[in-house]
């Protein structure tokens, strides 16, 4: 299997590098039809036309667009993105700052969203046929229109400001470190031994994963509903009740295992889209991560960010699909076999 | 399932609601009395105080670096750094003698090396910094000693001074950039100031230690920590929750309503930014009738109240009370029916209305669109159309200088220093990118008084030239903006004119 895993890791990388060539192309076009000037931009507002001209010249935005790319090609290769305009900061070196941060929000928020959606989606199955069901089934549509700067919203006026339990702005309390190992915060504090620092960076977490885990979460527990429906018409369910099996234990030991793996996929692919809903929800909680700079970046016309960025959420999109893939291999012996 | 609920008006009557529920709560946080935690609304750009000219960020630059000179709370110009200067008349020269016991938080001695070097050689050096065209008159700074220095410029420059208080210019160490490099620099910044940077995380927080070995008055909190909150909305939830003492520029509703909280105090203060429309010489606006009737016909009383709550002034001039360039005596009046007797003469009606584009931004300064929509509202009343165009403040300077900025713009103009040269003197200099306005008439008056070393000629120049510009249709001031403080009743700060908020002036009671 592990050899299986290797060839399907090994050709998926592969594939990805045309993917990655042709979505940085695109974006590198699409942010030069804007009608902004990147080189008047970078130089202060009282720059002559001259010193734009000099800076165009020296930014290679007067060569033809090709070109242009290639220039920028070569330098992202080498780990060269350029040059933030507004922070006036290795965008490359901004990026990697700030990336932690949201790869751990988001692995968080996804925890919570299989948590909340596979067990929302028994549940939802388990009330099949009940009075409840009805309910349970405009409870999920209500949960499912609920944009993530919504609940983050709702959150932050609940637990934040009502109630007061939880914090809602940046990572860890006023007067705490903090630690820089990895750039992931949790692990961090618990490498350097600041169980305080932990404590409260996972008290910061839990708003802002927690509107992000709603927003999504929905969605698996209808899939998950919908799969454990064609999974119980399959002749093995009936086999299990002919053997006498408890409908706990249909459910939980074969039913459900067969039924997570198109829920499998569908998280690969929500997973994505829950990565790129970090952008508001980190606005909203001054969450300092990738998203946040986005925000600012695309505020302020700062094409080399917004650049980086967008093609480090594309390679994160590859990973993240590259990984489900490799895991719906390990959980589905069929596709072992071929 | 649509909502149409949108997310700030949610979070203002989620807000306001807290208000009546969690009072007793939201006070039961105390802040110890040396350590305090603001809310505010933006990071700084960089940590290199020379590179961007960014207004929002001056009272944390300010916290860390020092300027060579300084402003009082009611803007009049004191030493600091240099504690003696001396403008020769002709304004091509200026004498200065540094204090001998300033030392930089790594211990070095501030000396006219630095100073030489942050005004004179890092701008020589092409590292495209902002000051590079603050101090483009610089052709050297001659060392006398470690404490004097003389700084020649190639044309006259009758706001050095000023500027030496304004925007990017900070104190930096020589000896520690060119030793550790800048990218160092930016990481682990070295000023003078009353505060050293203890801790920054990008686009989340900034933690101020005090400096115990400032050469001047010692900041009375030892810890401030700054969280950045873009959002008006999380800064007005997390005052009210507790989790900031201090916060600024929240909506002025809000506002008023924490004025009634208590434990709460809320001000608002009229501050040195001017909200004006910005104007074209040329198109529909090459008629002066035309731009004297748009100007005649905005209610500038009932823009202040309907978006201010009364507490923006209405300005006639390019200049906010009790600044230098002030004409209290002078008012442009608000005259619908004067408006469209002036249309009237150029054939314009409201049957046959004048057309123009009208620039706006969104979200640039508190209720930037909502005011221009009512602006074209006035205007529609009176007979001139206006063509609404939503721009991207990062677009203006392009926009402007490629000449395609339509004939009005509303826009906000900051001048922390109050002087007349940086208000009407850069909004109508037609050598400059600050304004569409490019007219030979009034850029001549006002390049002579750029030339003007004289102070009080200077400023009488600047008196005359406002009314002249506004008598003219070249410019329409509209509201002197405010800042918006909410914070503990028991944390007190220095109030300035021109709206810094600074962490060294916080003090509990």
């Amino acid at each position: 299997m592990i050899a299986l895993l290797l060839t399907l890791i090994v050709r998926r990388l592969l594939s990805a590098v045309p993917i990655l060539l042709i979505v940085s192309a695109l974006l590198f076009c699409v942010l030069r039809i804007l009608p902004v000037d990147p080189a008047a931009m970078s130089l202060p507002p009282n720059a002559t036309i001259e010193e734009i001209e000099a800076q165009r010249r020296a930014m290679g935005l007067d060569q033809p667009l090709p070109q242009q790319y290639a220039i920028w090609l070569r330098g992202a290769l080498h780990g060269d993105f350029g040059r933030s305009i507004a922070l006036r900061r290795d965008a490359g070196e901004l990026v990697a700052q700030t990336l932690p941060a949201t790869i751990q929000l988001a692995a968080c928020a996804m925890a919570i969203a299989a948590i909340l959606g596979l067990g929302g989606g028994l549940l939802l199955f388990h009330l099949r046929g009940t009075v409840l069901e009805p309910l349970a089934d405009l409870a999920s549509i209500v949960l499912l229109s609920i944009p993530e700067f919504l609940w983050g919203l709702i959150l932050l006026f609940v637990f934040g400001v009502l109630l007061q339990w939880l914090p809602f702005t940046g990572q860890v309390a006023p007067g705490l470190p903090l630690p820089h190992v990895t750039g992931f915060l949790l692990l961090d504090s618990l490498l350097v031994g600041r169980f305080d620092v932990f404590l409260s960076a996972c008290r910061h977490l839990v708003l802002p994963a927690l509107a992000l885990g709603l927003a999504f979460s929905p969605t698996i527990m209808r899939v998950l509903r919908s799969s454990l429906f064609d999974v119980y018409l399959e002749d093995y369910i009936v086999q299990a009740r002919l053997r006498g099996l408890s409908e706990g234990r249909i459910l939980l030991g074969h039913a459900f295992k067969n039924a997570s793996l198109p829920t499998l996929t569908l998280a690969g692919v929500q997973f994505g889209i829950l990565f790129s809903g970090t952008l508001l929800v980190e606005v909203i909680y001054s969450y300092p991560g990738m998203g946040n700079l986005m925000v600012d970046a695309v505020r302020n016309a700062d094409l080399p960010l917004i650049q980086a960025i967008g093609l480090t959420y594309c390679v994160v999109v590859l990973l993240i699909n590259t990984a489900v893939d490799s895991l719906y291999v390990v959980l589905n012996p069929k596709l072992r076999v071929r | 399932m649509a909502f149409k609920l949108k997310r700030r008006s949610f979070l203002q009557l989620a807000a306001a609601a807290a208000a009546g529920v969690s009072a007793p709560l939201g006070r039961a946080v105390a802040a110890g009395n040396d350590a305090a935690t603001v809310g505010w609304p933006n990071d700084v750009p960089t940590w290199d105080p020379n590179q961007r000219f960014t207004p929002d960020a001056q009272p944390i630059f300010k916290a860390v670096f020092d300027q060579p000179l300084d402003q009082d709370p009611s803007l009049k110009l004191i030493p600091s750094l240099i504690k003696a200067w001396n403008l020769e008349p002709d304004g091509t020269s200026m004498a200065v003698e540094l204090r001998d016991d300033v030392t930089f938080h790594n211990g070095d001695t501030m000396t006219t090396e630095d100073f030489r070097y942050t005004f004179l050689e890092r701008i020589k050096a092409g590292l495209k910094l902002d000051t590079a065209n603050s101090w483009k008159k610089v052709d050297d700074i001659v060392i006398e000693s470690p404490t004097k220095a003389t700084m020649k410029f190639n044309a006259p420059a009758p706001t050095a001074p000023q500027w030496m208080a304004f925007l990017g210019s900070y104190m930096v160490p020589k000896k520690y950039i060119e030793g550790q490099g800048l990218d160092n620099f930016v990481k682990n910044p070295v000023g003078t100031g009353p505060y050293r940077l203890a801790e920054y995380e990008l686009n989340s927080r900034i933690v101020l230690e005090r400096n115990d070995k400032y050469w001047g008055p010692k900041a009375k909190i030892g810890r401030v920590t700054i969280e950045i909150i873009k959002d008006p909305s999380a800064r007005v939830a997390a005052i009210q929750s507790g989790q900031t003492d201090f916060t600024v520029n929240v909506p002025v509703r809000e506002a008023q309503r924490f004025e009634r909280e208590p434990g709460l105090a809320a001000e608002l203060d009229p501050i040195t930014r001017v909200i004006l429309i910005q104007m074209r010489a040329d198109l529909a606006f090459a008629d002066k009738n035309v731009r004297l009737a748009a100007h005649h016909a905005i209610d500038k009383a009932a823009l202040s109240k309907a978006f201010y709550g009364g507490a923006a002034v209405p300005l006639s001039v390019l200049a906010t009370p009790g600044s230098p360039g002030y004409l209290p005596d002078f008012s442009f009046k608000y005259d619908p029916a004067l408006a469209k007797e002036l249309l009237a003469k150029s054939n314009f009606s409201t049957a046959n209305p004048v057309k123009i584009g009208f620039a706006t931004t969104n979200g640039q300064f508190p209720s930037d669109y909502d005011i221009a929509r009512a602006i074209v509202q006035m205007w529609k009343q009176v007979g001139i159309e206006a063509d609404l165009q939503v721009i991207e403040y990062a677009k203006y300077f392009e926009l402007n200088r490629g000449n395609k900025l339509p004939e009005t713009t509303l826009y906000s103009w900051d001048n922390a220093t109050g002087d007349p040269e940086i208000f009407s003197g850069y909004q109508l200099n037609p050598k400059m990118p600050f304004s569409p306005w490019k007219d030979e008439d009034i850029g001549n008056r006002v390049l002579a008084l750029f030339g003007t070393a004289d102070y009080d000629k200077r400023i009488a120049g600047y008196k005359e030239l406002e009314r002249y510009a506004v008598e003219n249709g070249a410019t329409v001031p509209l509201l002197q903006s405010v800042i918006t403080v909410v914070r503990k009743k028991n944390l007190a700060f220095t109030k300035y004119a021109n709206g810094w908020v600074l962490p060294q002036t916080l003090r509990w009671s």
